[in-house]
C-alpha cells in the first residue's frame, strides 16, 4: 500500500491557506485545511469606539468589504435600536449585490473554467472549444468576464465613493442619496452587464433563463439550440459533466443560509426581526427538512486551532480569540471550527438557493445531490437572479426619489449592549457579533463564510466541509491532481492555492 | 490633454515589499504638473486596472525579484515581463497579470513603463526597507521625475 502526503498551499500576501492531503493507493484518506496566517482583527477592535468597526472591518477582505461593512452596521443598529429608511436598505442591497456579482463572474470565468484548458483534457472532444472560450486572456468568455465584471463595482463607487474598503453605511442609513444621476449611471452599468450576460453566459434572454424550473427543463434547454449549448454556461455544464464533476466533491450535506438582502418594506423593524428578499434557514441534510435559522445555534470550536483551548463549542457572544501557536501539536490552523446545531455545515450560493427554494437548483439537487458542478452552477444562476433583482431595486429607488437615505440616530453614541449583523456575502454566511461595555467594544467576533466552509476538525474530531469534500476522492495522477483543483475552486476559496506534492516537489497553482 | 499616471504597488507591512509605497509617499511631497496624478495601488491586483484608464502614459512602480543586483533600478517595458508571470514580488495577481488584462480590455493602450528596484527580502510584518533598497529611493525619484519631464 502506498501512502503519501500532498500539501496544497493557498498563498497570497494578504492571507495564507494550505491544504495537506494524505493519499493511500491514489485515494485521499485524510485532509487538513490550514489557515496559516493569523489576522487579529477581532483583537484590534477591542477597546475601540463602536463605530470604528465601520472603518476597520471592511479591510478584512479585498473582495467582500461591502459585506463586512453591512454586517458591522447591522450589529450597531441592533444594539442602539436604530431605525433606517427603506431607501438606505435599497442602496445597501444594491451595492452588496454588485459586489457579489463581480465576485461570482470572476470566480466562474477567470478561475474555475480555466481548468478545462488543462493539458490533461487534450484528447477530450471539448478541448478546442475550451481553449476558444476559457483560455486566460485569449478565450472569448475569459476576455468578456475580465471586461464586464469590473464594471459591477462601479455601482458601489457611485454610492460609496470607492471600492474596495468603503465605509458609506452608517447607523441610520447611508451617506449618499440615490440622485437621478446615480440611478441613470447604475442603470447604464447594469444594462451593459445584462446584455453581455445574455449574449455570452446564457445565450438567451434573462427572463427565459429565469423561467427554467426543473432539471428536465434545463437539460432540454441545453440541447435545444446551439446558442444554448455553446453559451458559457452551456460549455461549462457540458465540460463539467464530461469529466464527472457532477459526481464529485459533495462535502457535508448540511447547509446554512442567513438569508440575503433585507426587505426594504421591513425598514421599520430592527435587524433582529427583519425579513429578507431571499430566505434564511438551515437545511438538515439527514432529513431533507428546511428549518428556521436560529443564530443562537452557532458555536465555534478551537480543539484543532492555535487558540487558547476551551471545552467544546462557544457561541460568538461567549467567544474567545486568544492566539496560542502550538506548531508541534495536533492543532493545525488559525481558523476556528464553526458549527450549527453542533453539525458541520456548508454555506454559499448552493445552500442559499436550496434554502430559498429556487426550483431549478432544488430539482438538480434532488436528482444528483450537492456536487461540485451544481455548486458552481448555482453561483452562475445567482448572477442571473441578481441582475434581475438589482434592476427591481433601481426601479424602486427611482420611484422614491425624495425619500430619506438616512435617519439620524437620536443618540450620538451607540449604547452599551450586544448585537449581531448577519448578511450573505459572495461566499456565503457572514456574521459579526459585537458587545459594547462602558462605551467601547468589549468583544468582537467575526465568523466568515470561509471559516464555515474551510473549517478544521471540531472537538468531536469531525472534519470541516472542504476537508470532507476531498476525503475519498480518487486522483488519476497524484503528480498533477487537477481533480483537487476543480473541487477546491468549486468552493470559491478567497485565496490562491498551490497544490504541493511533498515527495515529488511538484506544485500546481490554483487561483481563487 | 490626457493625464499621466504614476501607480505605486506594494505592501509596506512586509519589509522591502513596501518599496513602491515608500516611493509613493516621497512623490506626494513633490509638486507635479496638472496632468500628473500619483496613486497608491497597494495590493489592488486586478482592481488597479481602473488606474490604467484615461491616461496617455502610465508609470508603474514596484519591487522586483530576479532582475539584477539588490538595490539596482530597472526601467522595463511590458514586453520585458512577458513570460515572467509572477516573477515580480506578486501583489495579488501581480503586475504581469494586470498588463495581460489591460491588453484585453483597453485599446489603445497608454504608454506603460515599469520602474522597479531589485529588493533584498520580503519580510512579513516588518515595517521599513532594508539599507540597499532604501538607498535606491532618491535615485528612483529622480528617475521618475526625468521620465515625466520629457
Amino acid at each position: 500500500m502506498s501512502r503519501r502526503i500532498i500539501q496544497i498551499d493557498l498563498n497570497r500576501v494578504e492571507g495564507d491557506l494550505d491544504f495537506q492531503l494524505e493519499m493511500e493507493d491514489g485515494k485521499v484518506v485524510d485532509a487538513r485545511c490550514i489557515g496559516s496566517l493569523y489576522r487579529g482583527f477581532e483583537q484590534i477592535l477591542v477597546g475601540r469606539m463602536p463605530k470604528d468597526s465601520l472603518v476597520i472591518t471592511p479591510r478584512i477582505c479585498g473582495i467582500c468589504g461591502t459585506a463586512h461593512l453591512n454586517s458591522a452596521v447591522l450589529a450597531l443598529e441592533q444594539i442602539g435600536r436604530i431605525p433606517v429608511p427603506p431607501n438606505a436598505i435599497r442602496i445597501r442591497n444594491l451595492c452588496l449585490m454588485a459586489e457579489t456579482l463581480q465576485s461570482d463572474l470572476r470566480q466562474s470565468f477567470l478561475f474555475f473554467t480555466a481548468d478545462f484548458c488543462h493539458p490533461k483534457y487534450i484528447n477530450r472532444l471539448f478541448y478546442d472549444k475550451a481553449l476558444a472560450a476559457f483560455l486566460p486572456f485569449k478565450g472569448w468568455v475569459h476576455r468578456g468576464a475580465l471586461e464586464y465584471s469590473r464594471h459591477a463595482v462601479e455601482i458601489i463607487a457611485l454610492f460609496g465613493g470607492q471600492w474596495p474598503h468603503s465605509s458609506y453605511m452608517l447607523p441610520g442609513g447611508v451617506t449618499t442619496a440615490a440622485s437621478s444621476r446615480h440611478i441613470i449611471d447604475s442603470f447604464s452599468i447594469l444594462n451593459k452587464l445584462t446584455r453581455w450576460f445574455e449574449q455570452t453566459v446564457i445565450g438567451t434572454d434573462l427572463d427565459s433563463w429565469l423561467a427554467l424550473q426543473s432539471a428536465d427543463e434545463f437539460f432540454a434547454w441545453l440541447t435545444a439550440k446551439d446558442a444554448h449549448a455553446d453559451s458559457a454556461i452551456g460549455l461549462f455544464t457540458r465540460m463539467s459533466r464530461d469529466i464527472g464533476l457532477h459526481r464529485l466533491g459533495f462535502g457535508t450535506p448540511h447547509m446554512l443560509s442567513y438569508g440575503a438582502y433585507d426587505d426594504p418594506e421591513e425598514a421599520g423593524t430592527f435587524p433582529l426581526h427583519r425579513k429578507h428578499l431571499f430566505k434564511a434557514g438551515f437545511l438538515d441534510g439527514d432529513t431533507g427538512n428546511i428549518e428556521p435559522f436560529e443564530q443562537n445555534e452557532i458555536t465555534e470550536h478551537v480543539r484543532y486551532s492555535w487558540f487558547q483551548p476551551y471545552k467544546g463549542g462557544r457561541h460568538p457572544f461567549q467567544g474567545q480569540t486568544i492566539p496560542d501557536y502550538q506548531p508541534h501539536s495536533d492543532r493545525y490552523t488559525w481558523s476556528k471550527a464553526p458549527r450549527y446545531q453542533n453539525k458541520v455545515v456548508q454555506t454559499g450560493p448552493l445552500a442559499d438557493a436550496l434554502i430559498d427554494g429556487v426550483p431549478l437548483i432544488r430539482s438538480l439537487y434532488e436528482a444528483e445531490g450537492g456536487n461540485a458542478w451544481l455548486r458552481q452552477f448555482s453561483r452562475l444562476c445567482r448572477t442571473a437572479k441578481l441582475l434581475h433583482t438589482m434592476r427591481e431595486t433601481l426601479h424602486e429607488l427611482a420611484a422614491h426619489p425624495d425619500d430619506p437615505h438616512m435617519i439620524s440616530p437620536v443618540e450620538k453614541e451607540i449604547p452599551d449592549g450586544e448585537g449581531f449583523g448577519l448578511v450573505t456575502a459572495a461566499r456565503g454566511a457572514l456574521g459579526h457579533w459585537v458587545q459594547i461595555t462602558d462605551g467601547v467594544i468589549s468583544r468582537y467576533q467575526v465568523v466568515t463564510p470561509t471559516a464555515w466552509n474551510a473549517s478544521p476538525k471540531d472537538s468531536e474530531g469531525r472534519h470541516g466541509h472542504w476537508e470532507s469534500s476531498l476525503i475519498g476522492l480518487t486522483v488519476d495522477d497524484p503528480d498533477d491532481p487537477v481533480e483537487i483543483g476543480h473541487i477546491i475552486r468549486s468552493h470559491d476559496p478567497c485565496l490562491v492555492c498551490t497544490v504541493h506534492l511533498l515527495d515529488t516537489g511538484k506544485r500546481i497553482t490554483v487561483w481563487p | 490633454m490626457d493625464a499621466r499616471h504614476i501607480i505605486c504597488f506594494g505592501n509596506e507591512l512586509h519589509g522591502d515589499d513596501g518599496f513602491g509605497i515608500r516611493i509613493y509617499t516621497q512623490l506626494c511631497r513633490l509638486t507635479w504638473p496638472k496632468d500628473v496624478e500619483v496613486f497608491n495601488a497597494g495590493i489592488a491586483g486586478l482592481n488597479a486596472l481602473r488606474l490604467l484608464e484615461d491616461c496617455s502614459q502610465a508609470i508603474l512602480v514596484d519591487a522586483l525579484a530576479n532582475f539584477g543586483n539588490v538595490g539596482g533600478i530597472c526601467v522595463l517595458r511590458p514586453e520585458d515581463l512577458a513570460g515572467r508571470q509572477q516573477k515580480l514580488t506578486g501583489h495579488g495577481l501581480g503586475i504581469p497579470y494586470l498588463l495581460e488584462a489591460v491588453k484585453v480590455i483597453r485599446q489603445p493602450l497608454p504608454d506603460i513603463l515599469i520602474v522597479g528596484v531589485e529588493i533584498a527580502a520580503v519580510k512579513p510584518f516588518s515595517i521599513g526597507l532594508s539599507d540597499k533598497t532604501e538607498q535606491a529611493v532618491p535615485k528612483t525619484i529622480r528617475l521618475i521625475r526625468n521620465l515625466l519631464s520629457e
